[in-house]
């Protein structure tokens, strides 16, 4: 009986999640309750995991739980540590959440509610779970080698060496466009602007408890930690109150890059001690915290969705950024979905401290899932939102004009009516100066959690903090990738500059330190400093170019898969990686087409600095700008060039591998795995905290 | 009878749980060295926990280790 009803939950989980999303995608009403989201993405999802996932493990990996893996054959303790599979999931999916599955829908969401929620929900279950588990798989079978080193193993030599650019060139347009959500966040907010300063002595304080007072002591440490950040928040709306200390923290977009730059420099280069490793613990906290809260939230107050399932913006005429429902509304979701960021994560320590193949699933299948889930939940809080309010917060000022009456105007014109004192009322509600023009994602979003969070606690009166609250969760969670990739990305360009000169590679030796660190910053910094100045907000450029390259990167990492999985000779279940190939090539290479070469200056990086030099040669630009405007001349074209190099170089490592392909199908070549050898695992079934 | 049991059980859930957290905050990070060092019987010098503590956050924090 219990294993009858065991079996029958299976088709009732199937016809629910159809249902839901029947109701999702076929619903034309005026509004739609966000628990039909919920249903939809919970069923789809463990049918996903209990079907398909189970369907990989079983036909094409074929996980074996006899076979010892590295953690046990290597284990010191150190680098390769049996974990717990739910400690070990927790660690990965901290590590794989960023901020992009909450950025990318709220996004996204431009294209209305549909597009973005049928990809985040079908895109994780076929292309980025399977990208996670399969590399994870790899990884495990190769004693925890990275993305890079099985490249050149399994593909080529050359193949390893572009895996290793594209990751530093990716890296540097990530940090630069999270960097620009968070001056976006914080411009002229002397509220959010103090909390986040507030984090940084915070931090420093942490870090000398848990270097000289308490060695390891990570739990209390972050206890007062979040403790004193949540004060922080509270402070925040005295110093908003305060005419003298808010014009102290009043900054602009500029001054905001440059802060951010010096943070990211001196996270690089300060003992990773004292500034880094604090700030991350106390983000991993407040991050789970949020997260689960948000969710929490969202199934309590079921809050009415009032962005339309579809727009009128799928056409690429939309103001958040340019670009048709095909292939942007891909390209802007990115990570919600699938990002080649994870197959790093994938093939880093989490392969190294797996205790059993079976584990894999779970882990790397499953804590993809949870990602998305937290996608799906982040659309729901922008389209939570009434559509007007919606597009007054996010589109820039050269599109719907900066002024209030102007913008609402505008917004109103494409049928989403908005007024002024609508906009105030929320701005006030929220404790801003204003919400118009805030582009980059982080304020709608923390408007629609704040809304959210307030329903649940605290009614209106707590919407501010609540705001608040958000902004600062959002902003920690991106600073600790900016701190952390800084310091990675140093280490990368440390590597590649060794190569050079030797010295340089020393990763202790002060000059290179400072040299690597300052090169980083400065790279990724450009980006930066180029979306504040855009008269677009950045976001509308860089976004899609940070898309474009973080999808390029799964497709590297599926390429790699499929090539091992040919050489595997699973040939037969070998459109399991290659269909979502297929895919990722077809909308990166037309992204990566329509942002070079669109003939619409809104679009196509090259129009764009085509157009703007005809306004200096027709001397239509005052001669105080034309500085300024040959400078976005020349952001335009770099970005042209950025999009075309990593287009490049995916697409010789793709014809690398399609000649290795052709040589194993057509026997010209033997198959060579370099697999590590079998060895039997000396532990029990279930033994060792299973 | 029946109470005991249940108390019990709440008991060793939380502790799992208490586990669980310390396991996945870094906490017990210490610990685990430590066993490993005495079952692998390795003859090298044993970290105490500060020194211990710096070489994780080395190693740590140079590879990736947070996405996007």
């Amino acid at each position: 009986m219990k294993r009858l009803g065991a079996i029958a939950i299976w088709p009732l989980l199937a016809i629910g999640g159809a249902l839901a999303l029947g109701k999702i995608a076929l619903f034309r009403g005026e509004i739609i309750n966000a628990t039909w989201f919920v249903i939809a993405a919970v069923c789809c999802f463990l049918v996903a995991y209990r079907l398909y996932s189970a369907f990989i493990s079983a036909k094409l990996l074929a996980l074996d739980d006899t076979r010892a893996t590295p953690a046990e054959r290597l284990d010191d303790g150190r680098d390769f540590v049996p974990t717990n599979k739910w400690v070990l999931f927790g660690h990965h999916f901290a590590a794989i959440a960023g901020p992009g599955p909450l950025v990318g829908p709220t996004l996204a969401a431009q294209f209305g509610y549909l597009p973005g929620t049928l990809w985040l929900i079908a895109g994780s279950a076929f292309a980025g779970c399977v990208q996670d588990f399969i590399i994870l798989f790899c990884s495990i079978r190769r004693d925890g080698k990275t993305l890079g080193e099985m490249a050149r193993d399994e593909v080529s030599k050359r193949g390893g060496f572009i895996a290793q650019i594209a990751v530093l060139a990716i890296m540097i347009i990530l940090l630069g466009v999270v960097a620009l959500v968070v001056v976006n966040a914080l411009k002229s907010s002397p509220w959010a602007t103090f909390t986040l300063a507030a984090t940084i002595p915070i931090a420093l304080v942490l870090g000398v408890y848990l270097r000289f007072l308490r060695p390891g002591r990570v739990m209390e440490a972050s206890a007062i930690g979040v403790a004193l950040v949540l004060f922080a928040v509270i402070a925040g709306q005295w110093v908003a109150d305060s005419p003298a200390w808010a014009k102290v923290f009043t900054l602009s977009g500029v001054v905001l890059a440059f802060a951010i730059m010096a943070y990211g420099f001196l996270a690089s280069a300060l003992p990773v001690w004292l500034l880094l490793a604090p700030r991350d613990y106390l983000s991993a906290f407040i991050k789970a915290g949020a997260i689960f809260s948000l969710a929490a939230g969202i199934v309590i107050v079921r809050p009415d969705v009032h962005m339309p399932a579809l727009t009128k913006f799928v056409d690429g005429t939309g103001p958040v950024f340019a670009g048709k429902i095909f292939p942007f509304c891909f390209i802007t979701i990115a990570c919600g979905a699938i990002s080649g960021f994870h197959s790093l994560i994938s093939s880093g320590t989490t392969p190294k401290m797996i205790q059993r193949e079976g584990h894999a699933r779970f882990i790397g299948y499953g804590a993809m899932l949870l990602e998305s889930f937290v996608g799906v939940m982040a659309m729901v809080a922008a389209c939570a939102m009434t559509p007007g309010v919606y597009f007054a917060i996010n589109s820039p000022p050269a599109i719907v004009g900066a002024a209030g009456d102007a913008a609402t105007a505008t917004i109103s014109s494409w049928g989403y009516p908005v007024d002024t004192a609508t906009m105030t009322n929320l701005a006030h509600a929220v404790g801003e100066q204003t919400l118009f023009n805030r582009t980059g994602g982080a304020p709608s979003l923390a408007v629609g959690m704040a809304q959210i969070f307030s329903h649940t606690i605290g009614g209106e009166r707590l919407l501010s903090i609540w705001y608040h609250f958000a902004i600062m969760f959002e902003a920690l969670f991106i600073l600790t990738v900016l701190d952390a990739g800084t310091r990675v990305g140093r280490f990368m360009v440390q590597e590649l500059a060794g190569r050079l000169w030797k010295p340089l590679g020393r990763t202790g030796w002060m000059p290179g330190i400072l040299l690597a660190s300052a090169w980083i910053v400065g790279a990724w910094g450009y980006f930066l400093y180029q979306g504040v100045v855009d008269p677009l907000g950045g976001i509308n450029s860089l976004w899609p170019l940070f898309g474009i390259a973080n999808q390029l990167l799964a497709a590297v990492a599926l390429v790699v898969a499929t090539t091992i999985l040919m050489k595997m000779g699973k040939l037969r279940w070998i459109w399991v990686t290659l269909i979502p190939t297929a895919w990722l090539v077809t909308i990166t290479m037309t992204a990566s087409w329509q942002k070079i070469f669109d003939p619409s200056p809104r679009m196509g990086f090259l129009a764009a600095a085509r157009s703007m030099t005809e306004l200096i040669a027709a001397g239509r630009v005052p001669a105080a700008k034309i500085a300024e405007t040959q400078r976005l001349i020349f952001n335009q074209r770099l970005d042209a060039v950025v999009t075309a190099v990593l287009a490049g170089m995916f697409l010789v490592l793709l014809v690398e591998a399609l000649i290795q392909w052709s040589a194993i199908l057509t026997k010209r070549r033997a198959a060579v795995l370099h697999e590590s050898p079998y060895v039997a695992t000396q532990w029990a079934a279930g033994a060792e905290g299973d | 009878m029946a109470g005991a049991s249940l108390i019990e059980r709440v008991w060793e859930t939380l502790a799992r749980v208490w586990f669980g957290i310390r396991e996945w905050c870094g906490d017990a990070a210490y610990e685990r060295y430590l066993q490993a060092h005495t079952r692998n019987a390795c003859g090298g010098t044993k970290l105490n926990r500060e020194e211990f503590y710096l070489q994780q956050l080395q190693k740590r924090y140079s590879r990736v280790s947070r996405c996007c």
